[in-house]
């Protein structure tokens, strides 16, 4: 473990002797902040160090025209089809070859953050365009997010706030939207999710766009955080948003993102929120801020957090160079929800519980078995298996490859021991020496090492 | 691998080798001893019902003058349900679950609660599976965790298996206490080559910066694995096993006759948050519960193991007594606990709520549900309670002497 308390932990990173720029740390900010380098960004992020490569992903590569053509017609296809499968392989595609990892990464956070499952939406239309919205407002400021969300039509019908209506409260919208979306719990009462029920009434839902009944609305006297007044619902996501209880839960979302277990300590996170307050909330600051901080490449941040699912996913294809020709998004979609993430059925309204519980033994077992598929190839409808060969081909003795695999996958590698185990549980010698080198690679990722980051 | 297990099997046909087991190596003798569980080795299941059931409309006291009054739209006619005695009736979509209370077969403790009730669904699903009201002390292990901490540990069996989607409920973490998660037999099939059994190796993990994480990393991985073992030692999977709370039972059932070992299993049924449109979801959701819990006694009773098996069904909370202008149901408080099995004690267990005598426009709860908790421990675990639930609660006679 690394000290204690790092001192000023949102000060930029200079690489230094005891943090110094290397594979590791290149490693360690695509899992966390895309899905994974491939081999040309990793040479290229080591070459140009760390302030290029955190601006490219913070900035994203200007999309190229064809490829938000195709995404929109893939999309378009999903929803045109009504199979849930083919949105999930549709968002699939674009954390695998779209311009902007981060992007993606942060709107998948805010899937989990607003977490609206199409088990109760049950319209695929409406849950791309919520999609469509967290990735628009993905680093905006939190106050735009949070005013689109909670007028987003799937969300309003996932929390039923069409039943939500003057003289009839429904209360699931108010409480989670405190709960959940901004305060968190014990910053509220029972009676403030009473009264924000009513402030709430006449947003609902008419021929799938969001619209403001005043007819349904209760204009009378609401007490709200011990202040009378005709509060509504604009009012209230305004109080919601000055409140530091909800800048402390967005910055501790951003270092649950970005940062591993026991990185930052409270005083940290409550620093981070008071910067996110000074910047109106502003995300993109936010995660810059993150991104760019001592804490985000010091020590005690290398190999801390549980790699989740989709970055597991898709980042063992970019990793291993598995685009050309991709992989079936279909399947890669779902392997997603075998190892844990079924996209667009989030288990409830607070989300993926994350971290550790990723790790479940179905989970694990699931993550093997990708791993078999993948670099097999068949299982994931590419040709035949991945070209993963190290820099010296197939016949490289086979210790040399898991040494160049483990640089690739890892960063580092994790010794002699390690790397005796993978080659004799390979079977090196009994196979061909291609097989071998495909068993090698699905043994690194399906080992515990590749499973944090 | 095949060899192993036709050499067990045949070595279990004549009960030998546990009482071998100082002479065989240990990895064999653990699995003997998971695949005969001894007679006192008593199973619970627990049925999550998540979202919060409306107790009142599925033990209905319908002779309470505040059942009409609170109850428009979601009234159930008297005539209707499936009488209990003269002051309340199950849900007529019950019928299975009548039928197990008339043999004596559940027990259904009303007005179960806690003070101070918290009507989110998270903290007051935190409640019940940590067994500790106050929120300081959510986070960390629940009370089937901590009361499996207790065991001994084994590193081929797991104490507690997760039936259904996502992650385990936190009930089931302990300190040491992992359960694991299942959905279908097939998720735990490993499909190599390679074999990453064999390259996990027996060494402490590699990268020494993630202290604590690598060895849970590890240790999950070994679980993992060894559940992989157990699973394809299971004959036959059934390809509709697991889909429905009913198929999720008859898993658990076979779960059990295969000899799995674990005391604990654990699942879900969803979709009681019924803020609209509740009469025909709920009825749906009881329909299957009664069904499923009717099915899994049969089921145990024709392998002779009903007696080794207790399930305890619970929700976060009730809902409010006053119907919303939904057709629907928010959150309230107390709600009934219903605990069935060939060695439970039957019927009704503590008052039926009033619905006139009401807290800001909730059930007062009667029973504190740690003292359900304290009965399940120490009468059908034979586990000491106090410690999972931070204390001594009074047990409830919910079981039969042994």
């Amino acid at each position: 473990m690394a000290e204690k308390s790092l001192r000023d932990p949102w000060s930029p990173y200079r690489p230094t002797p005891e943090a110094p720029w290397n594979a590791r740390r290149v490693v360690v900010l695509h899992r966390r902040a895309a899905f994974a380098a491939t081999r040309d960004e990793l040479r290229r992020d080591l070459d140009d160090g760390p302030g290029p490569s955190v601006d490219r992903l913070l900035a994203g590569r200007t999309p190229a025209d064809d490829f938000e053509r195709t995404s929109t017609l893939i999309a378009d296809a999903a929803v045109e089809s009504r199979d849930p499968e083919r949105l999930k392989a549709w968002w699939v595609y674009r954390m695998l070859a779209g311009p902007d990892p981060l992007g993606e990464r942060l709107t998948l956070m805010w899937h989990d953050h607003f977490a609206t499952g199409n088990q109760k939406v049950a319209d695929i239309a409406a849950m791309r365009r919520q999609n469509d919205v967290f990735r628009r407002l993905a680093r905006a400021p939190f106050g735009d997010l949070l005013n689109a969300a909670v007028r987003d039509p799937a969300l309003l019908v996932w929390l039923d706030a069409p039943a939500n209506r003057k003289g009839h409260p429904n209360e699931n919208l108010a409480r989670e939207l405190m709960e959940l979306f901004t305060l968190g719990i014990g910053h509220f009462s029972e009676g403030d999710v009473k009264e924000a029920a009513r402030a709430l009434t006449g947003w609902t839902v008419a021929d799938g766009a969001f619209v403001f009944n005043p007819a349904a609305h209760d204009d009378g006297d609401k007490t709200l955080f011990g202040e009378t007044a005709r509060w509504d619902a604009p009012g209230l996501i305004r109080r919601l948003l000055d409140h530091p209880a909800t800048a402390r839960r967005l910055a501790g979302r951003l270092c649950g993102l970005f940062l591993g277990e026991g990185v930052v300590d409270a005083e940290a996170v409550d620093e981070l929120a008071e910067g996110l307050r000074a910047q109106h909330l502003d995300v993109g600051w936010g995660v810059a801020t993150v991104l760019r901080s001592r804490a985000f490449f010091g020590a005690a941040n290398l190999g801390s957090r549980v790699v989740g699912p989709a970055e597991f996913v898709v980042g063992a294809a970019r990793a291993l160079g598995a685009l050309d020709p991709p992989p079936n998004t279909l399947l890669l979609a779902d392997w997603l929800t075998r190892i844990g993430l079924d996209l667009f059925y989030p288990p409830n309204v607070g989300g993926w519980p994350g971290g550790r519980s990723w790790l479940s033994s179905r989970g694990l077992i699931a993550r093997a078995n990708f791993a078999t598929a993948l670099t097999g190839g068949l299982g994931v409808g590419l040709p035949g298996p991945v070209d993963v060969f190290g820099p010296d081909g197939p016949e490289a003795p086979i210790d040399r490859t898991v040494a160049s695999l483990a640089e690739r996958l890892l960063g580092y590698d994790p010794g002699a021991g390690w790397r005796g185990r993978i080659a004799a549980a390979v079977g090196a010698g009994s196979v061909a020496p291609a097989e071998a080198v495909r068993r090698a690679a699905a043994l690194v990722l399906s080992s515990p090492e590749a499973q944090v980051a | 691998m095949s060899s192993r297990r036709d050499f067990l099997k045949t070595s279990l046909r004549h009960s030998s080798l546990v009482a071998l087991a100082p002479s065989i190596p240990g990895f064999l003798a653990a699995t003997a001893r998971a695949a005969a569980p001894g007679r006192d080795d008593r199973v619970l299941v627990v049925v999550q019902l998540d979202g919060g059931n409306d107790g009142i409309n599925t033990v209905v006291p319908y002779k309470d003058e505040g059942y009409a009054r609170h109850r428009k739209a979601l009234r159930i006619p008297a005539g209707d349900l499936l009488k209990v005695d003269g002051a309340v009736g199950l849900h007529p979509r019950m019928a299975e679950a009548a039928k197990l209370l008339e043999r004596g077969e559940l027990a259904i403790v009303q007005g179960v609660g806690y003070p101070n009730p918290s009507r989110s669904h998270f903290r007051s699903m935190a409640v019940w599976h940590s067994a500790r009201p106050d929120p300081e002390e959510h986070g960390g292990p629940g009370w089937l965790g901590r009361a499996a901490d207790a065991l001994p540990p084994r590193v081929d069996r797991a104490p507690a298996f997760f039936l259904g989607d996502g992650s385990p409920p936190a009930a089931l973490v302990g300190r040491r206490t992992t359960p694991v998660t299942l959905e279908r037999p097939e998720d735990f099939a490993l499909s190599g080559p390679p074999d990453p059994r064999r390259a996990l190796g027996a060494g402490p993990a590699a990268d020494p910066g993630s202290g604590d994480l690598a060895a849970f990393v590890r240790r999950s991985a070994l679980d993992a694995y060894a559940t992989a073992d157990r699973m394809a030692e299971l004959a036959g999977a059934d390809a509709t096993a697991g889909r429905d709370l009913r198929g999720r039972l008859a898993l658990v059932a076979r779960l059990i006759k295969s000899g799995a070992g674990a005391r604990v299993y654990y699942t879900q049924q969803g979709g009681y948050d019924t803020h609209a449109g509740q009469p025909d979801a709920h009825a749906v959701l009881l329909g299957e519960l009664s069904s499923a819990l009717g099915a899994f006694q049969a089921d145990l009773k024709a392998s002779g193991l009903a007696g080794r098996v207790a399930v305890l069904c619970f929700s976060e909370f009730g809902r409010r007594v006053a119907e919303n202008d939904s057709a629907g149901t928010d959150h309230g408080t107390a709600g009934p606990v219903f605990v069935v099995g060939a060695g439970v004690r039957g019927g009704l267990i503590g008052p039926a709520p009033s619905l006139v005598d009401l807290d800001d426009g909730d059930l007062k709860s009667s029973v504190d549900f740690r003292r359900v908790y304290a009965s399940v421990l120490r009468d059908w675990l034979s586990l000491p309670p106090d410690g999972p639930l931070g204390g001594r609660f009074d047990p409830l006679p919910l079981f039969r002497p042994a």
